[in-house]
C-alpha cells in the first residue's frame, strides 16, 4: 500500500508540485467521481483552495509540517466552523457550527486542507452508511456493494483516491468496518486519545475520532496530529506518541488468538486471518491462544449502552436552536414532538426508544445497569489476555460488503456484524483494521489487531509488518488522484 | 416478554415522538426482536449480579477536571446564528399566558 501523505508531503516540500495544484487535482476528480460514489455530501471547494494557499505560504516560508498542504476530508458529524456538519440526518439540515471540532482544529494547525464533509449514516447509527438522509455511498470496488459503517463516505473517498485521508468516529466499529469493506486501513485509538469536542455525540463512553488512510504508516501521522488532552473534553488523555520508525520487525511478538473470535465465522474470512498470522509467526512472533468468554456478550451489552447514552445525547434536537424546525404547531411541545418526529429517519427513533426503554425506572436494573456490570467483566477478561500477549488478532468483520439494501431485511441480523468491533468500543481499547486479501468475488477482507489501553503505537508497529510484507496488497481504483 | 402498545406509545412520549396507532403496530415487532436480543445479557449472568464488581463509571481521570470557573463564551451572535434570531434570543411561540 502506498504511503500517501509522506509522497505527496515530499512533492509539496520539493516544490514538484503546490498544495493548491494538488487540491485543484482532488476537486476536479470528486466532481467526476463522486456522483457515482456518494462519498461526499458537502464539498468546502473554496475553503480548501484557501487553505492550499496558506499551506503554500508555510511550505515556501519553511514552517512545513507533515500534514501541511495535504487535502483531506472530515465525516459529516465533526463540527467545522462555519460549513455545513449534518450527521447526514434531516433534523440538522442546514446546520452550521459556530466552533472547529479539536481534531479539525489541529489539522488546520497543520496547514492541512478540508475538501468536504463525507457521507455516513445518520447519527452515526448502522454499519452500512445506509440510514444517511443522502441515500447510501457505494463501494469503489463494487458499487453494487454497500463501503461499510458508520463512516462509509470517508472510506470510500479513500479508497477512491477523492482524499489523501479521512477522519471518521468509531462508536462501534464506525471506522474499522468501512476500513475494511472498503480495503483501506481504519484505525481506533485508545478511547480519549483523540478529543471528542466537536465530534457530534452518539455513545460519549464508547465514541473515538480515529484516521481512515491508504496505508499504516499515514495512519501513524494523522494520529500523531490529532491526539493528545484537551481541556475541552475531560475524558481526553495523552497516550503515548507512535513509534518514530516502523520498521516492521515481529520477532519475540506475542501474538494472541481468542477461539471467540473465531466461532462460526466464514471459512474465507477466517483462512484470511490465519495466513496473515501465519506470516507474523514465520517472522519470529509467537502465537498464544487466550480466551474472552464473555466476548459475545459484548454486542447486546454494547447495544444497550449505546442507545441509552444517544437517547440522552439526542435530546438536545428541539428544532429550536439549529437544523430543521417543523411547522403548523400550536405548542412549543408539539414543535419539538414534530421536529424529531420528522427530523430522525427510522433508525434513529428506534435508539432512542431503546435506550429511553433500558433507562426507564422500571428496567433500569435488568438492562442499563446490568449491561454496565457486564461491561466492567469484559473489561477484565481483555486485561487478563493482556497479561498473556501484546496484541490481539482477529477478523474486523465476519463477513465481506453487503450488497446495497441488504439491511433493510432483519435489524439483528445487521447488529451481528458488529461483532468482533464492539467490543474494542466497550473496553476503550485501540485497534486497527488493515486488508488482509479478499474473498471469491474479490471483495477485501479485514485483519483486525487489538491491543490494550494505551498500547496504540504498538497496534501501528504490528500492523506495519503486514504492509511491508505486502499482505494487504489491493488493486488500485481507476479514475483518483494519481499518486 | 411482549412489549405492548400501551408501553410503546409512553415511551414516545417520554423519548418526545409521535407514535401513532399505525406507527406503533409497524414497530412492535421489530421493538420486540430488539429486546429479545437486549436479554441475551441474560445468559452471561451467572448467579447474583450484586456480587459482580460494581460500575465503576468510565475511568474519567479526575486530575483532567478544570476549575468550576466562567470561560470566556461563544459571542452571541454566533450561538443564533443557525436561527432567524430576534433581538439576540432563540424566537419559539408563547409558553405564558
Amino acid at each position: 500500500m502506498k504511503d500517501v501523505i509522506s509522497t505527496l508531503s515530499k512533492k509539496l516540500q520539493n516544490k514538484e508540485l503546490s498544495s493548491v495544484e494538488l487540491t485543484k487535482a482532488y476537486i476536479s476528480v470528486i466532481e467526476k467521481q463522486n456522483g457515482a460514489i456518494n462519498a461526499y455530501v458537502n464539498t468546502t471547494f473554496d475553503t480548501a483552495l484557501k487553505q492550499a494557499e496558506y499551506a503554500d505560504k508555510l511550505i515556501k516560508e519553511g514552517n512545513a509540517m507533515p500534514l501541511t498542504g495535504i487535502p483531506m476530508t472530515l465525516k459529516d458529524n465533526i463540527a467545522t466552523d462555519g460549513l455545513l456538519t449534518t450527521c447526514c440526518s434531516k433534523i440538522l439540515r442546514g446546520f452550521k457550527p459556530y466552533y472547529d471540532a479539536t481534531a479539525y482544529k489541529k489539522l488546520k494547525e497543520q496547514g492541512a486542507v478540508l475538501l468536504g464533509k463525507t457521507n455516513m449514516d445518520e447519527f452515526a447509527m448502522g454499519s452500512t452508511s445506509e440510514t444517511s438522509v443522502y441515500g447510501a455511498p457505494k463501494n469503489p470496488r463494487n458499487l453494487s456493494r454497500v463501503t461499510g459503517g458508520s463512516s462509509g463516505g470517508g472510506a470510500a473517498a479513500v479508497c477512491a483516491n477523492l482524499a489523501a485521508y479521512a477522519l471518521g468516529s468509531d462508536t462501534g466499529g464506525s471506522v474499522r468496518q468501512p476500513a475494511a469493506f472498503c480495503g483501506v486501513v481504519g484505525f481506533k485509538p485508545t478511547y480519549g486519545a483523540v478529543s471528542r469536542y466537536g465530534l457530534i455525540a452518539y455513545g460519549s463512553s464508547l465514541d473515538q475520532i480515529g484516521p481512515i488512510t491508504h496505508s499504516v504508516s499515514d495512519a501513524a501521522v494523522v494520529y500523531d496530529a490529532i491526539r493528545g488532552i484537551d481541556k475541552m473534553d475531560m475524558t481526553s488523555c495523552e497516550t503515548p506518541s507512535s513509534p518514530t520508525k516502523l520498521d516492521g520487525q515481529v520477532k519475540g511478538l506475542k501474538i494472541g488468538i481468542a477461539k471467540e473470535f473465531f466461532e462460526g465465522l466464514n471459512p474465507e474470512i477466517s483462512s484470511a486471518v490465519n495466513c496473515a498470522v501465519s506470516a507474523y509467526q514465520k517472522a519470529g512472533a509467537e502465537i498464544i491462544e487466550v480466551s474472552i468468554p464473555d466476548l459475545k456478550t459484548a454486542l447486546p451489552v454494547y447495544y444497550i449502552i449505546a442507545c441509552a447514552e444517544a437517547s440522552s445525547n439526542l435530546g438536545r434536537y428541539d428544532g429550536i436552536r439549529y437544523g430543521y424546525r417543523a411547522e403548523n404547531y400550536s405548542s412549543v411541545d408539539e414543535m419539538i414532538i414534530k421536529t424529531r418526529t420528522e427530523g430522525f429517519g427510522k433508525e434513529v427513533q428506534k435508539r432512542i426508544m431503546l435506550g429511553t426503554y433500558v433507562l426507564s425506572s422500571g428496567y433500569f436494573d435488568a438492562y442499563y445497569k446490568k449491561a454496565c456490570i457486564l461491561r466492567e467483566r469484559i473489561k477484565g477478561e481483555f486485561k487478563k489476555a493482556f497479561e498473556k500477549c501484546d496484541l490481539l488478532f482477529a477478523p474486523t468483520a465476519p463477513n465481506t460488503a453487503f450488497k446495497l439494501g441488504f439491511s433493510g431485511g432483519n435489524a439483528i441480523e445487521t447488529y451481528l456484524s458488529d461483532v468482533s468491533t464492539v467490543p474494542v468500543n466497550v473496553c476503550g481499547l485501540p485497534a486497527i483494521s488493515i486488508p488482509c486479501g479478499t474473498d471469491k468475488k474479490g471483495l477485501p477482507i479485514g485483519l483486525q489487531i487489538i491491543g490494550g489501553k494505551f498500547a496504540d503505537g504498538k497496534v501501528l508497529f504490528a500492523a506495519y509488518f503486514a504492509e511491508k510484507e505486502g499482505l494487504c496488497t489491493l488493486p488500485e481504483i481507476e479514475g483518483g488522484v494519481k499518486i | 416478554m411482549s412489549v405492548t402498545v400501551k408501553e410503546i406509545k409512553t415511551l414516545a412520549r417520554l423519548s418526545k415522538l409521535d407514535f401513532d396507532d399505525e406507527k406503533c403496530k409497524g414497530f412492535l415487532g421489530e421493538f420486540d426482536e430488539i429486546i429479545e436480543f437486549a436479554n441475551t445479557i441474560n445468559d452471561a449472568v451467572v448467579g447474583d449480579t450484586e456480587s459482580l464488581k460494581e460500575v465503576g463509571g468510565n475511568e474519567i481521570a479526575l486530575e483532567n477536571l478544570r476549575e468550576d470557573i466562567v470561560c470566556e463564551s461563544l459571542p452571541n451572535e454566533k450561538i443564533v446564528s443557525n436561527v432567524e434570531a430576534e433581538g439576540g434570543f432563540f424566537p419559539v411561540k408563547r409558553v405564558v399566558k
